[in-house]
């Protein structure tokens, strides 16, 4: 429900001394996005999700100074921030597991893996483990009904689920979620962002 | 690159593939995969190598090959032999016996109606091509549909043909797509910037034949969407892409750098004085998105609003300029239409639809996956023939068409052609093309529910009926579940349907009720029987006693739930 608003009054923006928006991110934007888009505000969204690629979440301080750099109000940068349900505004883990909730997925069996994840890392959907390793939420629709039920782990779709594939998935993931790809990407290209 | 540089692309690469005896094709696509498709494919490399067999078989990893509930796959070509099931031990088998008879207990019967039901235009490349090669793109034909346009014909004769080959929008509405395109054409911005989206917003419960294209046949939208942007006189496209597909949007990163590298994307394509460049553009998790003035929204920056139309982005879209938008599918059709001319197209299919149509099969029927069959094919040959059926001897009760703005059709619907005013007609749509089919397990009211649950949370809220009427619904089709309910709350259901489907801004609350509505309309007893407990548990109530109450269903009413007790099923 993307219309629900929080009221954010007593937060504070500024959490850090340094700036997220770092020079090399501020090039990045400048060099691969600024030509492609006849206004600085369209840049918004790719801009979002190149800092949540690279701090893991979106902190208020970042929405402050991508305004800044973007030349527009921050309650506008702000509003579209919070528009998006893929945009994290509070620190996330460093794995996010996604399981499809849609109507597919439920016909076969999809809720049994929220349940087992839920016991498993005693957490509810939508919060973090305590250590700050998983974070566990439901998905829509992931697209993959043929080979329901699925779950996404980061940018890895896994199909035809049971709990223990998800068990034994979840034991398989390296320490450092960068080394976790995709096995049916045969190329190494990705850079932060795009 | 110039007409022959393509020319010679396309015959390397095929003399590449006919040194080879045997082709052994491994489908990579995300089902498979999940079944290990990667570590069979790994094992049939170490026997290749092992028998010293490299100049004569090469092994390779291709898209969907449509049959996902019998992964992994794995095709021989040029045979055609076909193996299902296949485990990374049945590698050495497969390789001793390529110059003998085919293993039978791997073997995939390429004869059942799963294949020979269907016809394939847009899949025409699944499966049979590795979508990471640019080059095997080419050798199929590819980018030969944007050659033709560029250099033999006006962009006003490319509208025309896609105007005769009568394609209507596969996004679900089946608006035509050459009008769309005549009018973009005709529209004028006082700067002369028009542009090309490629909406890959895909986003409806149930539907996934997008992803698949895009993963297994990514060149084949950017050469959509380079034919149309010469048409409508547009040179530069935007594809909007869904962030939960990961895989469909590297593949396209990678296409783009591909086609650029070969200036079959760019400045002066086929040394034309055409130019056009594609950016990919990832969404961020809102359903309404896939409405084109709310994803033009969000391409500009903005929250995912939808505003009224006219004007149509077709006039003023993107930054206010004339804007094509059309989806994933149709972009698809566009270069075999170009190739084989719109006639041929218009062959395919019936009066007013003409061509294929994806679907994407799930839920309760054995084959699940991707099929192609030609318009105006009878429901039961998709669900019984291509489908194979209700598996566990269940008995077949309903199928869901397009996701939370269709409907569910009952069994007496089975014959019914599947077309765009067929489906209509039976008070659902054709949608994206998203089919879950259900058994007599399933509770139609809780469809209902779920589908109302999920456009409750995808409403933008920025009109009234819609941000309001979804919870409204959605909590009374619970308060019938829970057996809470009374007669004015169906009759206020049925109401609050009609209001929403008249006076919502966008598509996403027009269609909202379509769910409730048809099964209100096919299932009325399946209410009635909720609302009757629910009578029935009053009067026990007030009599003090709970001797009749009818075991309870599970009251938590935020978790979707389609298996429900089968007392409340007739």
């Amino acid at each position: 429900m993307a219309w629900i608003v929080e009221n954010r009054r007593e937060q504070s923006a500024r959490t850090s001394d340094t700036p997220y928006l770092t020079d090399e991110l501020k090039n990045h934007l400048r060099e691969k996005y600024f030509p492609r888009y006849p206004t600085k505000r369209a840049v918004l969204m790719p801009a979002l999700h190149l800092v949540q690629h690279t701090y893991g979440w979106i902190p208020m301080q970042a929405i402050e100074e991508l305004a800044e750099f973007l030349e527009i109000a921050p309650a506008e940068a702000l509003d579209t921030a919070t528009f998006y349900e893929e945009y994290w505004l509070k620190p996330k883990g460093k794995y996010l597991i996604g399981v499809c909730r849609s109507l597919a997925c439920e016909i076969c069996r999809g809720q049994e893996l929220t349940d087992h994840l839920r016991r498993k890392l005693g957490v509810e959907p939508g919060e973090t483990t305590p250590d700050g390793r998983f974070t566990l939420i439901e998905m829509e629709c992931l697209g993959s009904c043929g080979t329901a039920p699925v779950a996404l782990v980061n940018e890895v779709l896994h199909e035809e689920l049971t709990p223990e594939k998800l068990d034994r998935i979840i034991a398989s993931l390296p320490e450092d979620p960068h080394d976790y790809k995709d096995p049916s990407v045969t190329w190494e290209t990705e850079k932060a962002g795009h | 690159m110039t007409p022959e540089e393509l020319q010679k692309v396309a015959i390397i690469e095929q003399e590449s593939q006919e040194q080879y005896d045997h082709r052994i094709h491994v489908c990579m696509a995300a089902g498979c995969l999940s079944n290990r498709a990667d570590l069979v494919k790994q094992q049939l490399e170490k026997q290749i190598a092992a028998n010293g067999l490299e100049r004569r078989c090469t092994v390779k990893g291709v898209g969907c090959m449509g049959l996902c509930a019998a992964g992994p796959l794995v095709s021989i070509q040029p045979k055609g032999i076909m193996y299902q099931e296949v485990k990374p031990t049945d590698a050495p088998d497969i390789i001793q016996t390529l110059d003998k008879a085919p293993i039978e207990r791997l073997r995939c019967d390429t004869a059942m109606p799963f294949f020979k039901e269907q016809k394939k235009v847009v899949l025409e490349n699944c499966g049979l091509i590795d979508p990471e090669r640019v080059e095997e793109y080419i050798a199929v034909g590819g980018y030969q549909g944007l050659l033709k346009a560029l250099t033999e014909m006006q962009p006003a004769e490319v509208i025309e043909e896609v105007t005769r080959s009568g394609l209507r929008g596969r996004g679900g509405a089946g608006f035509p797509t050459g009008l769309k395109w005549s009018t973009v054409a005709k529209a004028q911005h006082p700067d002369g910037r028009k542009f090309v989206i490629c909406n890959a917003d895909e986003g409806d419960p149930g539907a996934f034949m997008d992803r698949s294209v895009l993963e297994s046949d990514p060149h084949r939208i950017l050469e959509g969407m380079a034919i149309a942007a010469y048409a409508v006189g547009a040179t530069q496209g935007y594809l909007y892409v869904r962030a939960e597909y990961p895989l469909a949007v590297k593949r396209l990163k990678q296409a783009i750098r591909q086609a650029e590298r070969l200036a079959l994307l760019g400045n002066n394509i086929f040394g034309t004085p055409f130019s056009f460049n594609v950016d990919i553009r990832l969404g961020a998790g809102a359903f309404v998105c896939g409405e084109e003035t709310a994803l033009i929204a969000s391409i500009e920056g903005k929250r995912g609003q939808p505003r009224p139309r006219p004007p149509f982005p077709a006039e003023s879209g993107l930054w206010g300029c004339p804007t094509l938008i059309n989806n994933v599918e149709t972009f698809a059709n566009i270069p075999p239409i170009l190739r084989n001319g719109g006639e041929w197209f218009a062959q395919i299919g019936t009066e007013k639809s003409k061509g294929t149509k994806v679907f994407a099969l799930a839920g309760r029927v054995k084959n699940t996956g991707l099929i192609e069959v030609p318009m105006g094919i009878p429901l039961r040959r998709i669900i019984f023939d291509i489908g194979g059926g209700i598996p566990d001897g269940r008995k077949f009760k309903a199928v869901q068409t397009g996701g939370p703005s269709g409907g569910c059709l009952p069994e007496r619907f089975l014959d019914m052609p599947v077309d765009y005013e067929s489906l209509m007609q039976a008070g659902s749509i054709m949608g994206s093309g998203g089919m879950i089919v259900m058994d007599d397990t399933s509770c139609m009211v809780d469809v209902a529910r779920y589908f109302m649950e999920f456009c409750m949370s995808e409403s933008c809220g920025k009109c009234v009926p819609c941000r309001v009427g979804t919870a409204q619904m959605h909590d009374l089709l619970v308060k019938i579940i829970e057996k809470r309910a009374t007669d004015s709350d169906v009759r206020l259901l049925n109401e609050l349907c009609d209001m929403v489907q008249s006076t919502s801004l966008c598509g996403l609350g027009q269609t909202a009720p379509n769910p409730v509505l048809s099964t209100l309309r096919y299932f009325p007893e399946e209410y009635e029987a909720l609302v009757q407990a629910g009578r029935e548990r009053e009067a026990a109530g007030s009599n003090g006693s709970a001797m009749h109450v009818a075991p309870q269903l599970k009251p938590n009413s935020t978790q979707p739930q389609a298996h429900v007790d089968s007392e409340v099923t007739p």
